[in-house]
């Protein structure tokens, strides 16, 4: 099996591909919105993953 | 308010009803929006979210169904079901018990539901463009 990482970024990757061609028309719209996109998935993936270090598992 | 011009265009480039469009844009992922003519738009779809379903598959996650007690199966099958024509023929093909016991089950499971939520949500965009709410 890939890992954790892996998978998180291909996840990311065609949600970004989708919304971008779901939600934005022009060629240079749909790539910034990508960018976001997938950015936000990844930054906001692993800023939670750190949060929960102070969330032991009991 | 829509443009009228976009309105008279979403309803030529429709000449299958409605229902029927919503039923082949559920059943094959893209397919709407091909007859609809948006073929760049439909191949992507098509890709991403085959891509995704068989991903899922491939990481032995769970094709759910509805199971009496638990409310959540009844909304994790909408989700799966949505996926359409990937569903059934993984279901003949006997795939998609899911491996609990696998490190990667809810990875699976995330794949197979975000595709079939993906595929629903393109019924919603089907219906913007037959309406001509949508220009693209």
């Amino acid at each position: 099996m890939p890992d954790h990482l892996s998978l998180m970024t291909l996840h990311a990757l065609l949600i970004a591909i989708y919304f971008s061609f779901l939600w934005k028309a022009g060629r240079r719209e749909r790539w910034i919105y990508f960018c976001k996109v997938f950015g936000a998935l990844m930054v906001g993936a692993v800023a939670l993953g750190w949060l929960m270090y102070f969330f032991p598992r009991p | 308010m829509a443009d009228p011009r976009s309105v008279t265009e979403g309803r030529e480039a429709a000449q299958l009803p409605l229902s029927l469009l919503l039923a082949l844009g559920w059943l094959v992922p893209g397919l709407g929006h091909l007859l609809l003519r948006r073929r760049l738009r439909a191949a992507v779809f098509f890709g991403v979210i085959t891509v995704s379903f068989v991903v899922g598959i491939f990481l032995q996650g769970e094709l759910i169904l509805p199971q009496p007690g638990d409310p959540l199966s009844y909304v994790a099958a909408i989700a799966i079901i949505g996926n359409g024509v990937p569903f059934f023929v993984a279901k003949y093909l006997g795939l998609g018990h899911g491996v609990v016991t696998s490190a990667a089950y809810e990875f699976g499971n995330t794949f197979l539901l975000t595709a079939g939520m993906m595929n629903l949500l393109l019924l919603l965009d089907i219906h913007e463009i037959v309406r001509g709410h949508k220009e693209w």
